[in-house]
């Protein structure tokens, strides 16, 4: 649905986003994560046709950025902070973005009635904006996002100063949201993220880190599968065993837990996350005649992968 | 040009839900009484030119104050990203908005129509100069309208572009006040430049082409501004 193709842009001399290129797929939720000033509110405003990029190019639903009205849509976009025109009451403000979006004046009232009930907001639709609270502004430019019922929504920082409820609300109706729509949106907010998106990508410096489910992410910032084992009785035979049947497989850290060696723990690396590691150990400790006493995978948490690929920003 | 309309509607809005609309609107008419009343009250005479040679100084105090603040708000609050991202163009922005300034212009002119027609109970009035002076305060007030537009797009504040907008204004002022003691080549090309020159030409009753074609040409300069200054803020 989004394809990036080495997209960068420059303010002056700056470089805020280099050489960007990923794709989100119909459908898919996809978080964009990374520290402040890594350059995910300037690929938002690139993929929304606000800035053209520097360089590189950009596909949204196949068609370019060029064709930036045709662009504009097919998506429902809520800039940082939630910007609205604060004077106006919120039927107003939704009416104003509804009819700039095209929406027929006959389906208008109804769409409005609609976005305002799946946002909160039916009660509040004659208030001026200037006197919502910030959780509300957030949801009337969520609802004006989605008024025009685009492909693709684009949210920079949805949740952003909302209270832990509101945060709650929000991710339940983006996922609901992204039954039907294919949605890109930015945090820093890492539990935020994993728990609403399908796939994300970490961007630093305006450079893409990372891109994968969070399951992908952590074995590749923990450098492949990891597993804690602890196994009683033909441990050597068991882990030799094991060697030989994945010659790539490295032990570490082999502790006797009783004297006399009867209770070894281990822990297995193995570059590559897709060996069924866990099971060849099992049928190794099966043969040999040891006891698995304790098997569990490590777990690298997502703000441990966020920590690593970001590091140079931090330090 | 629907969003052109709905953008000038949502100005129009803005302005009606907005104590700045009432508070501009309040001053006009009060001004505007006074000019108007001092030549009906103090010399009896049944005419507006009074009125009409004042309006130039009035309109260059209340326009800058009715568009000060519709793009520089925009900026400042974040929502010409809203905007800037909906499917129209930079020209329909500028056109939008443009009209939302012009559109209050006109109903303030609209509400001093009552001086003319009290005029007509009273006495003889000058129909065809009056109309006439009423369209060359509407060309004026599109050049001022678009001048500070402009002067709003160049910041993020209302209150700077009001002095950026009163400035441009008062210059359109001097240049016309300052033509007669300047060399006869220069009072020539100045007074072509400025609005308030042809404004002037055209209370005599009689609307010549260059005239308005100058006037026209002025608030597409600025509106054609306004469009670039939009546009390069992309760029940068």
């Amino acid at each position: 649905m989004i394809r990036a193709e080495r997209l960068s842009r420059a303010y002056g001399n700056r470089i805020a986003v280099r050489d960007l290129s990923f794709h989100v797929r119909r459908g898919e939720v996809m978080g964009l994560l990374g520290p402040n000033g890594a350059g995910k509110s300037t690929t938002m405003k690139m993929l929304t046709c606000f800035l053209p990029p520097s360089s590189g190019s950009a596909t949204v639903g196949d068609i370019p950025l060029d064709d930036s009205l045709a662009v504009r849509r097919l998506i429902g976009y809520l800039p940082e902070n939630a910007p609205s025109y604060r004077d106006l009451d919120v039927r107003s403000h939704l009416g104003f973005i509804g009819r700039m979006q095209g929406i027929p004046a006959a389906t208008l009232a109804d769409r409005i009635a609609e976005m305002s009930q799946l946002c909160g907001l039916t009660g509040m639709l004659n208030r001026r904006i200037d006197e919502l609270s910030k959780g509300y502004r957030q949801r009337v430019g969520l609802a004006a996002s989605m008024l025009h019922d685009p492909q693709c929504l684009i949210l920079d920082e949805p949740t952003t100063g909302l209270d832990p409820n509101q945060i709650i609300e929000i991710r339940h109706l983006i996922r609901k949201l992204a039954e039907a729509k294919t949605v890109l949106l930015s945090s820093h907010v890492l539990p935020e993220v994993e728990a609403a998106c399908d796939r994300m990508m970490i961007i630093d410096g305006g450079e893409l880190k990372a891109l994968g489910t969070s399951a992908e992410l952590a074995a590749m910032a923990s450098g492949g599968a990891v597993l804690h084992v602890r196994l009683k009785g033909k441990a050597e035979k068991t882990l030799e065993r094991l060697r030989s049947e994945l010659p790539e497989v490295q032990v570490d850290a082999v502790e006797a837990v009783e004297s006399g060696g009867e209770t070894v723990n281990a822990v297995l690396r193995h570059a590559d996350t897709s060996v069924p590691l866990a099971e060849t150990l099992f049928h190794a400790a099966v043969k040999e005649g040891a006891v698995l006493l304790e098997m569990r995978h490590e777990q690298t948490r997502l703000e441990d992968v966020f920590r690593r690929l970001t590091k140079g920003a931090s330090a | 040009m629907r969003p052109v309309l709905t953008l000038c509607w949502k100005e129009w809005r803005v302005a009606l839900d907005t104590p700045l609309g009432y508070v501009v609107a309040t001053a006009f008419l009060l001004a505007s009484g006074f000019f108007f009343g001092k030549n009906l009250f103090l010399f009896g005479q049944t005419e507006m030119r009074g009125y009409f040679a004042a309006l130039p100084l009035l309109l260059m105090f209340f326009v800058p104050a009715m568009s000060m603040r519709m793009l520089a708000d925009e900026q400042h609050d974040g929502s010409f990203e809203l905007l800037a991202t909906l499917p129209v163009t930079t020209a329909q922005i500028v056109a939008g908005k443009f009209l939302g300034v012009l559109l209050q212009v006109v109903v303030l002119l609209g509400c001093t129509l009552v001086y003319p027609a009290s005029l007509l109970l009273l006495g003889h009035l000058d129909v065809g100069q009056v109309l006439a002076s009423y369209a060359a305060a509407l060309m004026l007030g599109a050049v001022y309208a678009a001048a500070c537009l402009y002067a709003s797009s160049l910041t993020a504040h209302a209150i700077i572009a009001y002095v950026i907008g009163f400035g441009l204004l008062l210059a359109f002022y001097l240049l016309t006040v300052a033509a007669p003691t300047l060399p006869i080549a220069m009072q020539d090309m100045l007074s072509m430049l400025s609005p308030v020159q042809h404004y002037q030409n055209m209370l005599r009753g009689v609307i010549t082409l260059d005239d308005a074609v100058l006037m026209v040409s002025l608030a597409a300069l600025f509106a054609g501004l306004t469009w670039f200054q939009l546009e390069r803020r992309r760029w940068r």
